[in-house]
């Protein structure tokens, strides 16, 4: 198959960006997505240019590196999937693929296709962890956790920390990736020390960060490729209230 | 525990610490507690609505009671103190709005050249997409309806208080007049089909079953308020309150 690719090139953080065209020949179906950008780029390379910029690593989808706003949705068009778990046979012959890079002020362009990231470390950093000193390994039932808190724990921690859900917030929000966070490590006993000041101080970073607020259109839920709930974002709103108010 | 929580954490500068937090201010400037506000205002805003539309509906029922209503209520000696709360709200309401607008705003300075919504289980709509616009709209709509209502004509009625059956009746009987409601009561049914449940949300309120409760019950209300006002104009208009 034949794709006709609108591609964002940007040579550094500070230089002005723009579509580039790029004809892509004799594109397998069975390809993925980051597959046929590296045919693309072998191309590019043989034929003395720069090669296209993007983020990739464990091509399974679960480490969170590929991040492409494809046609206008992050991650593409598949539901719970990553860029990488993308495959070509689910474009058309001849269509127009528009490649962009996620756009948040808190995300500077880094180069073409990748984006700086290290705000969410940031955001981790401020609160995102448990820090109670626990002594040697401690014994892996020591600490009863009931099956349904264990469960719901997990689907919170599900997040691989992509940046999706910035990507399609229409207020480049980081409430989905911190309200998942906040919500996994409040409803575990070993988040229970620091439950109030890590929510209140993620709240904090991820402001001066510079993302956006929510507005509780669910855009990020959508396109998460962990399908991540917005329930988590009412979730951290009542750890925020618990936090400022209960003083607890 | 937060302390080292400042400036070494770049970029820019935290708005609030662990230190500070008493400050309430500070609380609600936070993205999240912006959320709080807006949607805690919001809720007020919906529930007096509601108390609108139950009382507006009286006309129904013929000048006299519309008119004994009216009176019964603005002289009771606790709504000056009610409708400043409701002004100190709704100015509470925009006031967070517009300032969350314009930060959400500046959090992306560069647009996307193509961007499509997502597709479900996204709640995004045209009303969830325009909630600057109808809001604006309405604070526009406000300004004029209480001018028109609550400090305009004085006609007096034959019991001797407000006739403001008659009131509401002149105001409908022009076309325009009629018009500008018809099209603010539908950007109201806009503003709740997405505001009335994310509210709710915002406050923090979520439930595996509830939830979608919650989002069909806020469109109804949307659809039920809205309309109930735009019948009352339209019917106001054609039968011009044929006493």
């Amino acid at each position: 198959m034949r794709l006709n690719l609108k591609i964002w090139r940007q040579a550094g953080p500070d230089g002005a960006g723009k579509l580039v065209d790029y004809a892509a020949d004799h594109v397998s179906p069975d390809m993925s997505f980051l597959e046929m950008l590296d045919v693309i780029n072998e191309r590019l390379v043989k034929q003395g240019e720069d090669a296209i910029s993007f983020d990739s690593d464990c091509r399974e989808g679960i480490c969170g590196m590929c991040s492409l706003v494809i046609n206008g949705v992050p991650h593409g068009p598949d539901r719970g999937t990553t860029v990488c778990q993308l495959h070509m046979r689910r474009f058309k012959d001849g269509e127009t693929v528009t490649i962009e890079p996620w756009r948040a002020r808190a995300f500077p362009v880094v180069k073409d296709l990748v984006v700086d990231r290290s705000a969410f470390d940031r955001i981790i950093a401020a609160g995102g962890y448990v820090s109670i000193n626990v002594g040697g390994a401690p014994d892996g039932n020591a600490i009863p956790v009931s099956k349904q808190v264990a469960e719901q724990a997990m689907d919170s921690a599900a997040c691989i920390g992509c940046g999706a859900c910035v990507a399609a917030c229409k207020n480049a929000s980081a409430h989905l990736f911190m309200s998942a966070k906040i919500a996994q490590l409040s409803v575990l006993p070993q988040g229970q020390v620091e439950r109030t000041t890590r929510v209140v101080a993620m709240i904090a970073q991820a402001d001066a960060d510079g993302f956006g607020s929510c507005s509780n259109e669910g855009e990020c839920e959508a396109v998460c490729p962990k399908e991540i709930p917005i329930s988590n974002i009412a979730r951290m709103s009542r750890e925020f209230t618990r936090a400022v108010f209960a003083g607890k | 525990m937060v302390s080292g929580l400042s400036s070494e954490r770049q970029p820019g500068k935290l708005r609030y610490t662990d230190e500070n937090m008493s400050s309430r201010i500070r609380v609600f400037d936070s993205s999240v507690g912006s959320k709080l506000l807006i949607g805690l205002t919001g809720l007020a805003l919906f529930l007096y609505l509601i108390t609108h539309i139950a009382g507006n509906a009286l006309i129904f029922l013929g000048a006299d009671t519309f008119n004994t209503y009216a009176h019964t209520l603005t002289s009771n000696p606790l709504i000056p103190i009610i409708e400043l709360g409701l002004v100190l709200v709704f100015l509470t309401h925009i006031f967070k709005t517009v300032q969350m607008f314009v930060r959400n705003k500046a959090a992306r300075p560069v647009a996307y050249a193509v961007k499509k919504p997502a597709g479900t289980p996204s709640r995004k709509t045209l009303a969830s997409s325009t909630m600057i616009v109808s809001g604006l709209w309405l604070l526009l709509f406000v300004v004029l309806h209480v001018q028109a209502f609550k400090y305009g004509l004085e006609y007096e009625a034959a019991s001797g208080v407000r006739d403001l059956y008659r009131i509401e009746m002149e105001t409908f009987a022009s076309p325009l007049t009629v018009a500008f409601y018809v099209v603010s009561m539908l950007l109201v049914g806009s503003h709740l089909w997405h505001g009335a449940s994310s509210a709710l949300q915002s406050l923090g309120l979520d439930h595996p079953s509830w939830t979608p409760r919650i989002l069909a019950a806020g469109k109804i209300a949307a659809v039920a308020i809205a309309g109930g006002f735009v019948v009352i104009a339209l019917w106001a208009h054609v039968t011009g309150g044929a006493r």
